[in-house]
């Protein structure tokens, strides 16, 4: 391609400019990243009712901040959470108005309690008629329990009974003012719970946390020396992860990129490498991130990471050019007419590879290839465009014995010596056992790392509160709300059956039925049908005539209208949590609680057993999203290798493909076994890391056979490839964090094993290469 | 949640469950049986609810309250369990994780019975008056949710750990004024 050197940088920068330009019409601005795993799942998008709810439920428990402290002396340990939660509220979390809310809860109940009767109350009235009113009135007041009248109009106790059955937060905790308290093992604990304003994920929201959580516990020792102070929520588990792997990438980020860079200069003694390289990267994430947001909007975090690490491939292109040029025997403006069926082979195969993830049908995986495809594609045409017209002058760098120390590694692999034949075999023979003790993992919580005391202190909490949170969630669909309650009451009453020790949580414990309401008026409209026979059966009991006239009084001032949940949502907005908008229909939100873990199929059972209720577990659907990622993901590398290996075949004729395919696939296999031997599950991140080995093995393959009458260069960049990979990812498996360590890890002894395995793909020579 | 704190707010309403959540039962008396006098006054009414009955506790039982009149009613609770037999003679079981406050009024009046001050004090401004035959204890709450409902306990006792009376006045000018009769008896214990 003979074009000035202007026209090739209008022409890159153009297409770069347009491409972005057209993304930037696409683009999704209220959210440009989308972090919404679930999201990831096709069903997932197709079911708005699920993710609703998914995010409602999953904001209620990230938003929460739990702080306990404990001690032996009650006022002083009650000073001390009370000192706790003043520094809470001044760093910017905030307690619910609970009180004013409260108020008009209670107002709201009393005024419709003559609808809140029970189906066994009621049916007791109907049955029992006046007289069993004067019974339970005469009971209310003779007990030692009703001491306290704290329901006026509630002679019966049928108001209290209602509030009592009403679910409880934490079992084993009552309130003492602002706080719940409760002794366990002669200790005192006081509760103090907040809530965050913003997002617990988000960087802001997690550091106003730890920050305020900080701040408390001083606030609390100075109050209280001895006292023991624990804090959990999901803000400071984000928090703590945070830190972590900023930590953690600051240190790795500073000790690859050194690494990286005193290598290229090592090597070329220029600084044109390292600012062409940075150009093609920078260049092909643009022009990556940009197709994505033009395909489809916005784009996947994950599709960030794992996109952006896949890229990596395309330094080879960048380090083919530079061998050849700094070291190769080509003039300046022959590099490119050397180097091209490498490249476009390179660019070939790694092209089909990546677009058969495309096929796999995940939203993910669509975007990972539209960005790896758009990425390569880039980092192609900046080499193609860029590199010629900048690299114009022939180098006068003298030649690095270490610059040909590759060459003479390729050359010694090659002679026709048994150990040729034996270490790969060995090798293989080694992994074997790894593959048998191979297992996977799809848990999204075995890729995370938390501190020891944050998870210590979590369990703990939640031990004493005695409230393990949930697996899960149940969705309850109905044509209209009252039979989403009567489908809730009836699902409700299967739990209490087989967790009999659980708490429910749905809006139906706040709400009976209109039905149940209704027959509750019914019951009392034929308890006051006829006063005097009231009057009499008070009477009768001992009781004054005159409480009979008033409630009968108070029964005809009273609205004889059910309760609805407009009012009842008016009165505490915080209910209509549990009603989930979906169209036409009314989905409710419903969970169970309880001390102990609770196994997420007794839930599923129960579900099932009820039309129009599913059970939902975020987690596990994440898990299956996870697992269904991999293994089609998995199947997908397959075909497209297998498709590879035709372009191969026909490129090369099929002996030779064969030998180019051994040493990738060698390489797989013995990263795949030292994977089992170490105990490393292979997850979605592990399966990144293999489609970045077999792409880096055989872009390996590719360019030594390519590479031809001009091997020294064609080594030095499969060399240099390696080394950086080892530099960038390798070092990864330092990480503590178990998702980058098994990246890192297989990285490591996948790349090692790709460039060792590569002289495989040549043919044996009795004096070596030429 | 936020509706977590509703019930929460709810259960401040019943009002006594505070003293149930000290916790430990104070040290008890292993027993303790009298008769009573009740008697409710309920704001509006002039003419106040008289009932008799008969207060046993021990520890193999727990505790018994007998209204025997004008009506029969039982109430029995042994801390796991708890039920009511009713004037017509229908027995109620209740739930006492669902009604804390059940356990709450078994505490105040062990608390009250055992002559244990230190325990009350968490949640009462304890005031002793010395009389010529024992003490008289008024027992006012702290500002809390106790507060909220209960105006002050009165307890007045011929001996430690001998009440007499027991007057309770509720915030709505309701009160419950017991009366334990003089054959009352109390066996001091752990």
């Amino acid at each position: 391609m003979h074009l000035p050197a202007a026209a090739r940088w209008t022409i890159w920068l153009a297409s770069l400019g347009v491409l972005c330009g057209f993304a930037w019409t696409r683009l999704d601005v209220q959210h440009p990243i989308n972090t919404d795993i679930l999201s990831l799942l096709p069903g997932e998008r197709e079911s708005p009712v699920i993710a609703a709810a998914t995010e409602r439920s999953r904001d209620a428990f990230a938003r929460q901040l739990l702080v306990l402290v404990s001690g032996k002396d009650t006022p002083q340990t009650r000073s001390a959470a009370s000192a706790a939660q003043g520094a809470l509220l001044a760093a910017g979390l905030q307690m619910d108005d609970s009180g004013r809310e409260l108020g008009r809860l209670l107002n709201t109940y009393q005024t419709h309690h003559f609808a809140l009767l029970n189906a066994a109350q009621t049916a007791r009235l109907d049955k029992g008629g006046v007289n069993a009113f004067a019974t339970d009135v005469a009971a209310s007041m003779a007990s030692p329990a009703a001491m306290v009248n704290v329901f006026e109009s509630d002679p019966g106790g049928y108001l209290s009974r209602f509030i009592s059955e009403l679910p409880r937060p934490y079992p084993d905790f009552l309130p003492d003012g602002p706080y719940l308290t409760a002794v366990r093992d002669h200790q005192r604990y006081y509760l103090v719970n907040m809530e965050l304003r913003g997002s617990a994920f988000a960087e802001q929201g997690a550091t106003l946390a730890a920050h305020a959580v900080h701040d408390a516990q001083a606030a609390a020792h100075k109050v209280c020396a001895g006292c023991k102070f624990q804090a959990t929520g999901a803000s400071l588990f984000t928090n703590a992860a945070r830190d972590d792997a900023q930590h953690e990438i600051q240190w790795l980020t500073i000790v690859s990129t050194l690494l990286i860079m005193t290598l290229i200069a090592f090597v070329f003694r220029s600084l044109a490498p390292h600012v062409l390289a940075a150009l093609q990267l920078v260049a092909s994430i643009l022009a990556a991130s940009a197709a994505v947001i033009a395909w489809f909007g916005s784009i996947q975090i994950l599709t960030l990471v794992f996109g952006t690490t896949l890229l990596g491939i395309a330094i080879d292109y960048a380090f083919l050019y530079f061998a050849e040029y700094w070291f190769g025997d080509s003039a300046p403006q022959s590099v490119m007419r050397v180097v091209r069926p490498g490249l476009f082979m390179g660019l070939l195969t790694g092209v089909v590879a990546f677009a058969f993830l495309s096929l796999a049908g995940f939203p993910a995986l669509n975007q990972i290839a539209v960005f790896s495809v758009a990425g390569l594609l880039e980092a192609g045409l900046v080499v193609v465009l860029i590199f010629p017209v900048t690299l114009t002058r022939p180098p006068h760098v003298a030649v690095h014995p270490a610059a040909v120390w590759p060459q003479r590694f390729i050359k010694l692999a090659c002679r026709p010596h048994r150990w040729r034949y034996l270490l790969p075999a060995l090798a293989l023979l080694l992994a074997i056992p790894g593959w048998l003790r191979l297992h996977t993992s799809d848990d999204v919580r075995d890729l995370q790392h938390f501190p020891q005391q944050l998870i210590q202190n979590d369990h703990q909490i939640h031990d004493t509160l005695g409230q393990i949170p949930p697996p899960g969630y149940f969705l309850i669909e109905a044509s209209d709300l009252e039979q989403a309650l009567g489908r809730e009451e009836t699902l409700f009453a299967r739990l209490r059956q087989t967790l009999p020790d659980a708490t429910l949580l749905g809006l139906s414990r706040f709400l009976p039925p209109v039905r149940q309401q209704r027959a509750s008026l019914s019951a009392w409209k034929r308890i006051f049908a006829s006063p005097l026979a009231l009057n009499r059966a008070f009477a009768h009991l001992g009781l004054p005539v005159e409480l009979a006239m008033r409630i009968e009084s108070d029964w005809r001032a009273a609205a004889h209208q059910p309760l609805t949940a407009q009012s009842l949502f008016d009165a505490a907005s915080d209910l209509n949590t549990f009603v989930i908008p979906a169209g036409s229909n009314e989905t409710l939100l419903a969970s169970v609680y309880s001390r102990a873990d609770i196994n997420p199929a007794a839930l599923r059972q129960a579900a099932a057993a009820v039309s129009g209720v599913s059970f939902v577990a975020p987690l596990t659907r994440i898990t299956d999203t996870f697992h269904r990622i991999r293994v089609r993901a998995s199947w997908l590398v397959v075909i497209g290798y297998l498709l590879i290996s035709a372009l191969l075949v026909w490129r090369y004729g099929r002996r030779e493909a064969l030998r180019m395919l051994y040493p990738p696939l060698l390489a797989l296999g013995v990263t795949l076994g030292a994977l089992g031997w170490l105990n490393v599950p292979v997850n979605i991140f592990v399966l990144v890391a293999l489609i970045l080995i077999l792409g880096l093995g055989r872009d390996y393959t590719v360019f030594l056979r390519e590479g031809g009458a001009h091997l020294q260069s064609s080594a030095l960049a499969v060399t240099l490839s390696a080394l950086t990979t080892l530099c960038s990812f390798g070092l990864l498996a330092l990480s503590q964090i178990p998702a980058l360590h098994a990246f890192g890890l297989a990285t490591l002894v996948g790349i090692l094993a790709s460039y060792l395995s590569a002289p495989l793909s040549l043919p044996t020579t009795h004096g070596g290469l030429a | 949640m936020k509706y977590t704190h509703i019930l929460t707010g709810a259960w401040i309403l019943c009002a006594a469950s505070a003293v149930y959540a000290a916790g430990n039962i104070p040290s008890s008396p292993t027993g303790f049986d009298s008769s009573f006098i009740q008697t409710r006054t309920l704001p509006g009414f002039s003419v106040p609810l008289v009932s008799r009955g008969t207060l046993h506790i021990d520890n193999t039982h727990g505790f018994r309250w007998e209204i025997t009149s004008p009506y029969h009613y039982v109430f029995e609770m042994d801390g796991k369990n708890a039920q009511e037999r009713l004037p017509d003679g229908t027995i109620r079981h209740l739930n006492p994780e669902q009604t804390p406050w059940l356990a709450t009024v078994e505490h105040i009046l062990i608390s009250a019975l055992a002559g244990d001050r230190t325990d009350l004090q968490r949640y009462f401004v304890v005031n002793v008056t010395q009389l010529p035959m024992g003490q008289r204890i008024l027992l006012t709450p702290k500002p809390g949710p106790m507060a909220n409902a209960i105006n002050n306990i009165l307890v007045t006792e011929t001996a430690p750990g001998h009440p007499q009376r027991l007057v309770i006045k509720d915030n709505s000018g309701g009160s419950m004024d017991i009366r334990f009769g003089p054959e009352s008896h109390t066996a001091s214990g752990s």
